[in-house]
């Protein structure tokens, strides 16, 4: 494991700064055209792309037919600080949220619990739901009784959490799921 | 035996029946996850040069988990023949990919496709915070194929090229 460490962060480096510019230089919405120009342009390097799917299950290592076109710029660079506060605000918002909801629908078992930066939603005998932060990788992590286990990353077009293999937004999914399962609908946004 | 019986339903403990604490014991590791903590099958390496080794490396350290899955493949079927899987992370990560290693033998490339993610977790009764394992497990056996079916792609676009040259 020692002997990864340093390909790791030089691959992190790569991944962060693309060769000919630094970013800090641009301002963040040309930067955010700049990656997007890379991204669609097709001579990224094979190395950089081989590395990248090294990194927690990421869309490089599915088959290329059920991964569709990379709408989204997934090597936008989202700073740990703007990270924890978007995911932070989200994932409190959510449990405002999930907590009135709790009022509303009548069910036993129902707990919303927020500790340790771990979200878990109980819906008595219907399932559990757990979302937490994934930092090194700037997402959300939410495991889900119906849907299981997906990884959103945060979408600066969409302005919202996007899970890149079905699509989904966070919070529309967790709208449906719990209307599914409660009978009952939910607005999360 | 029917008063037996009938008290245990009722649940009335009179002294006779040992109160079962089931209900209110902490979260445990299933059986099948401590099995494969303990007994992991197919921990190893193959050589992953060898033109018929798939090798699917996926996870990352920073985020906990890492796991190198790799399958042999049969020349002439085109078959799994055997397997094998290195993982760095939670018991639940090791348990997942020892089940996915025994799965995918004897299988064609597209039948270990299938295996979701989802039947890995039944199988190990994954609580919810794990099963993100799983998924990894799934990841890692898709990764692995992929990477076999580059394999042979190459391989036999070499033997074409060689073909064309000696006719």
């Amino acid at each position: 494991m020692a002997s990864r460490l340093p390909i790791l962060r030089r691959i992190s480096i790569l991944l962060k700064a693309p060769p000919s510019t630094t970013l800090r230089s641009l301002r963040p919405s040309l930067a955010r055209r700049f990656l997007l120009r890379k991204v669609l342009a097709p001579n990224v390097s094979p190395w950089i792309c081989a590395a990248a799917s090294s990194f927690c299950s990421g869309p490089l290592n599915l088959p290329q037919d059920s991964q569709g076109p990379a709408a989204i710029d997934y090597r936008s660079v989202l700073s740990e600080d703007e990270y924890h506060r978007l995911a932070n605000s989200t994932i409190q918002d959510l449990q405002e949220k999930l907590e009135e909801f709790g009022d509303i629908v009548e069910l036993e078992g129902f707990d919303v619990d927020y500790g340790n930066e771990v979200l878990t939603l109980k819906l008595g005998t219907l399932g559990t739901y757990v979302m937490n932060k994934q930092t090194p990788n700037r997402q959300i992590w939410l495991s889900s009784p119906i849907s299981g286990p997906s990884r959103f990353d945060w979408d600066h077009n969409a302005q919202a959490w996007v899970y890149r293999r079905t699509k989904a937004n966070l919070l529309k999914l967790l709208e449906s799921e719990l209307e599914q399962l409660c009978n009952k609908p939910v607005n999360l946004s | 035996m029917l008063r037996l019986v009938a008290k245990r339903l009722l649940g009335t403990a009179s002294g006779d029946i040992p109160s079962r604490p089931l209900q209110i014991l902490p979260r445990l590791y299933h059986e099948n996850v401590i099995d494969h903590y303990n007994n992991p099958r197919n921990v190893g390496s193959f050589d992953k040069n060898d033109p018929n080794v798939g090798t699917g490396l996926v996870g990352a350290p920073a985020c906990g988990d890492v796991m190198k899955l790799q399958i042999k493949i049969d020349e002439e079927s085109g078959k799994i023949v055997d397997a094998c899987f290195k993982t760095f992370g939670c018991g639940s990560a090791i348990a997942s990919s020892s089940v996915a290693t025994e799965w995918v033998k004897g299988k064609s490339m597209d039948e270990v496709l299938t295996i979701k993610n989802t039947e890995i977790a039944k199988h190990l009764s994954l609580p919810p915070v794990k099963l993100h394992c799983s998924m990894l497990a799934e990841d890692a056996i898709k990764a692995a194929v992929k990477d076999a079916e580059a394999k042979r792609a190459k391989t036999n676009a070499t033997l074409k090229g060689a073909d064309v040259k000696s006719g």
